[in-house]
């Protein structure tokens, strides 16, 4: 783990901009490469001379190609998070999911465009622009966030599959609104070893395809314990895991999902949906999950905390963006002032004002409300929750569903309309998504009727939502 | 590297007076301490790159060590066992569910921009020291509360370089292991001070957690002092005893010499430096930072059985105050010969090595291993001017030495040159005490007759007593002959390479000048 030359102190002083074995298709913004495509999704594409993105060529993933979010460590190209203040940062290491990827012959080709940190539900709070929605032939709509490239290059057909982040519905929203398949694994399943920490209690990394069979099979080859990520799920629990059996499932629906923001077209999606699995034998009920209610705020005030502490380590002294300001007191300032997009800011500010002593206790109060969130999923489900002791069961639900998105994707000028109306508007979308998020429960979302439907498991009861993905999507 | 304009803002300069310092009775000295104390580990606390110092700068760090992005941490168990170690011996309960918190503030030596410490959910609390007679380093009698002890990491190192103007940072030490020990504010006077941190120094030393140094930074220790209830305040950075006890007395003369004035509403809780001769306000409270901790989730909780305690406690060697008592009374040493062999462990374990091969014999004393172990055998070093190397002479010879001249095989003039010569020429230690003696013919003559012995003897006294016939004649006063029989026997111990023993000699002298 001792690093050679490249990580002394001055060689990542002074990380140069070597252009081995990538294309820089965009850079702030601007489009330097008219080969791209209008989705602007990928903004680094790996050349296929370069030995570091080609797989070994053997393996269950041989012949397949994938496209990693850009928060997502490659040693190939660089890994901005697209953020400035790491506009030309190289990691001297890959992400164990890329490893695990090239390992089983998979091929990397590029890396994906993305909400700076992950902090959005648009892709188009990035330094390389907006993701254009490609399902979209001639209106430019947003391909939601925060993985938003990764959504659009799988729907461009791009590669056959990516990885994105999820950790407030990063994987899900953008699946929905880019009319892909998006899974969202049990936090801890999937190693973040490598993934550039937004909010560590809720990021986990999501895969993204057409297809539900690829996504199933990338999920096997990351499905595995990671020493280096101390939050990644044991060996031990893994083995302790009673997975849910096909067959006949009761099936829950929230009552707290269903609101009055949902569009028309996203009802009629929901109920095709619910015709569907009656159709396949399964059996409905409605449920009752309180504290959905006070999800979003709880999210918001845990993930902007989190993220206030993991962005703090971007100074411009050891890597990344420096300012030009040499003054000893204010350089540190000064780089990250210059460097960090309007979001970012805006979150790390509330992020650090629920920290500081004057606010009082919020952060630790949100986790009490998420606490009694876990608590109340667990006892809609039948299957035991694997770290939970002592469980009351009110329920016996297999699988709950509901709608991933409220409506379509807005257009982008909509979008920036209503965000400068009230930033908060961008922070609604993710009503639907959040509550598993804070559970740390597996989600799949499949495109139904033009838009996302999710299905929600037990904590660790990932494998079942393929085959109901699959059950729903080819009945 | 990167390039600073430095500037150092000195604010609130006091002059200390310039009386020799005491403590007044009527402005009560109450000083608490805040001991850093770096783990011994091999490697850092979250990572595989090992600790160090004086390292090429940069050279022994990894991913995490300098906040890459998508670099997680991994506890180090050893820093954990050595925390727990200094836990139990400083009579801590230790908890056993303990966390880590991160502590934010900026700085160029702070890779992460926060640092990854306990607070919420300290490793142990609740401990306290006994100061008592056996103490290695002094002769107090007090007892230091212990508020708690948590496990964290250490910084980077920042190198000034006011030529160039430039600051350069070194983050090889960052994430180090350390502790950090809190005490409760019960030192009562400045001996109590330096006698805790003298004893603690030792203390981490003996029990292999910490090498105890203050001059390496491996020890750094912040005071704080309140008189009289007024507002504490704290001086960090102290890099030595000395310096400690100086900015205590300067910054005790100080608030003494407000309070004394009326003007304790000067006296406010702050951070002040100092710079050799006073103490200056570098942060008042008002303007420090506020670190925003929060439960660093990336760490899980530190779950420790309920025997924990027990079993730490069962592999943990005996403290030096314990050791001292048992080198006073048992071993019947002078303080000052125990203090320096609790000093030096690898001496404390030869010396009772030695001890228990020569105590279990029949008849030989504490004091004659005493006399052996530091007089003839350190002393040798000393008066050859070498470092004491124990590898040159195994515990059990330096044994069958002393065995050899108690039991008579050997006069302690001989050993003393076997000894010298077994230092001086390690290659021959080869070879069994019994070898050497007969190596080098040091022997008393034992494959000849009692009387043709005594018949030598005689010979060899009375050329002595011819050589030095003017003098020993005139000699008159009992006192001067005793003295005179001294250098006799000198002389007859240098003619006969010191084989007969120094006694047989005496007789011998003293019956041919008494038939004179």
């Amino acid at each position: 783990m001792v690093m050679g030359m490249r990580t002394s102190m001055s060689m990542s002083m002074h990380m140069r901009m070597s252009r081995r074995g990538l294309t820089a298709v965009r850079a702030y913004g601007t489009l330097t490469n008219k080969s791209c495509d209008r989705t602007n999704s990928v903004i680094w594409r790996c050349d296929d001379s370069d030995s570091d993105s080609v797989g070994s060529g053997s393996g269950v993933l041989s012949g397949t190609s994938f496209i990693v979010k850009d928060n997502i460590a490659t040693k190939v190209g660089y890994t901005t998070a697209a953020s400035k203040s790491l506009h030309d940062y190289q990691s001297p290491f890959d992400a164990t999911v890329v490893r695990l990827l090239r390992h089983q012959g998979s091929k990397l080709v590029g890396k994906a465009n993305l909400d700076e940190f992950g902090m959005g539900s648009s892709t188009t709070n990035s330094m390389f622009g907006p993701t254009i929605n490609p399902k979209y032939d001639n209106e430019d709509r947003i391909a939601g966030g925060s993985s938003g490239g990764s959504a659009a290059a799988v729907a461009a057909d791009m590669a056959s599959f990516s990885l994105g982040t999820d950790t407030g519905g990063s994987v899900r929203l953008p699946a929905s609104y880019c009319g892909v398949v998006g899974f969202k694994p049990t936090y801890g399943r999937i190693s973040r070893w490598g993934v550039i920490p937004y909010a560590q209690t809720l990021d986990t990394v999501g895969i993204l395809s057409k297809d539900v069979d690829i996504v199933e099979k990338v999920y096997e080859v990351l499905n595995q314990y990671d020493e280096k990520d101390p939050t990644c799920m044991t060996t031990k629990v893994r083995n302790n895991i009673v997975s849910t059996a096909k067959g006949q499932l009761t099936i829950g629906i929230p009552e707290q999902f269903i609101i009055e923001e949902l569009d028309q077209d996203t009802k009629i999606a929901w109920e095709l949906t619910l015709h569907k699995l009656v159709q396949l034998g399964h059996s409905l009920k409605v449920v009752s999950i309180p504290s959905i209610k006070k999800s979003l705020s709880t999210y918001y005030t845990l993930a902007t905390a989190e993220a206030a502490s993991n962005l703090s380590r971007y100074d411009g002294i050891r890597y990344g963006y420096k300012s030009d300001n040499n003054n000893e007191d204010d350089t540190i300032v000064s780089s990250r002032c210059e460097s960090f997009g309007q979001e970012v800011q805006r979150r790390i500010i509330l992020g650090n004002y629920t920290l500081s002593s004057e606010s009082g206790d919020h952060y630790l109060k949100a986790a009490q409300v998420r606490q009694e969130l876990v608590q109340e999923f667990n006892q809609v489900f039948k299957l035991p929750h694997p770290l939970l002791e002592n469980e009351l069961k009110l329920n016996n639900c297999d699988v709950l569903v509901s709608p991933t998105a409220l409506s379509k994707p807005p257009t982008l000028k909509e979008y920036d309309e209503k965000n400068e109306e009230n930033f908060l508007n961008s922070y609604l979308n993710d009503i639907l998504t959040v509550p598993a998020s804070l559970a740390g429960l597996p989600t799949i979302s499949i495109p139904i009727n033009g838009t996302g439907i999710q299905f929600m498991t037990q904590y660790g009861d990932d494998s079942i939502l393929f085959s109901i993905a699959r059950d729903v999507l080819h009945s | 590297m990167i390039i600073f304009r430095r500037s150092l803002h000195y604010s609130g300069v006091c002059q200390s007076s310039g009386s020799p310092f005491k403590l007044y009775p009527n402005y009560k000295f109450k000083c608490g301490l805040e001991i850093h104390t770096q783990l011994k580990t091999k490697y850092k606390l979250f990572s595989l790159s090992e600790t160090s110092f004086n390292a090429d700068p940069n050279s022994k760090i990894s991913y995490f060590d300098i906040g890459l992005p998508g670099a997680q941490p991994k506890l180090n168990p050893e820093a954990l066992l050595l925390a727990l170690k200094a836990a139990s011996a400083l009579n801590c309960q230790i908890s056993l569910q303990s966390k880590f918190d991160r502590k934010h503030y900026f700085y160029r030596d702070q890779p992460l921009g926060y640092q990854v410490t306990q607070y919420y959910h300290p490793l142990a609390a609740n401990g306290h020291v006994e100061l008592n007679k056996f103490d290695v380093n002094g002769d107090v009698s007090k007892v230091i509360g212990i508020e708690q002890i948590q496990i964290e990491q250490d910084t980077g190192k920042l190198h000034y370089d006011k030529f160039d103007g430039v600051i350069q940072v070194d983050y090889n030490r960052s994430n180090t292991p350390l502790i950090e020990v809190i005490t409760k504010p019960d030192f009562e006077n400045l001996l109590q001070v330096e006698v805790f941190l003298k004893n603690y120094q030792t203390l981490m030393r003996h029990m292999g957690v910490c090498s105890g140094n203050l001059e390496t930074g491996a020890i750094r220790v912040d005071v704080n002092l309140s008189v009289n209830g007024f507002p504490r305040v704290e001086m960090k950075n102290l890099a030595s005893h000395g310096e400690i006890q100086e900015a205590l007395k300067s910054e005790y003369s100080r608030q003494v010499s407000l309070l004394k004035e009326n003007k304790g509403d000067q006296i406010v809780q702050e951070t002040r430096g100092f710079d050799g001769k006073q103490t200056y306000s570098q942060r008042l409270k008002e303007n420090s930072v506020d670190y925003r901790y929060m439960p660093d989730s990336e760490l899980p909780v530190i779950n420790l059985d309920k025997s924990i305690a027990e079993e730490i406690r069962r592999i943990l060697p005996r403290t030096p105050t314990q050791i001292m008592a048992e080198l006073l009374s048992t071993y019947q040493l002078e303080k000052k010969y125990a203090k320096y062999i609790i000093d030096h462990p690898e001496l404390l374990k030869y010396y009772y090595k030695v001890c228990e091969l020569v105590l279990q014999d029949q008849g030989i004393k504490t004091n004659v291993v005493n006399n052996w172990f530091f007089h003839e055998f350190l002393g040798t070093f000393t008066k050859l001017d070498m470092k004491v190397n124990i590898v040159i002479l195994p515990a059990h010879k330096l044994s069958e030495l002393i065995f050899a001249v108690s039991s008579g095989d050997i006069s302690l003039t001989s050993a003393r040159l076997l000894l010298k010569q077994l230092i001086l020429e390690p290659n021959t230690s080869d070879k069994s005490i019994k070898e050497l003696i007969e190596f080098y013919e040091l022997g008393a003559p034992s494959d000849i007759s009692a009387t043709d012995l005594d018949k030598a003897v005689t010979e060899v006294c009375e050329a002595v007593l011819l050589e030095s016939a003017s003098s020993t004649k005139s000699d008159k006063k009992g006192k001067k002959v005793a003295h005179k029989i001294k250098f006799l026997i000198g002389m007859a111990m240098r003619k006969t390479q010191g084989r007969i023993k120094p006694d047989v000699l005496q007789k011998k002298f003293e019956e041919l000048i008494g038939k004179q």
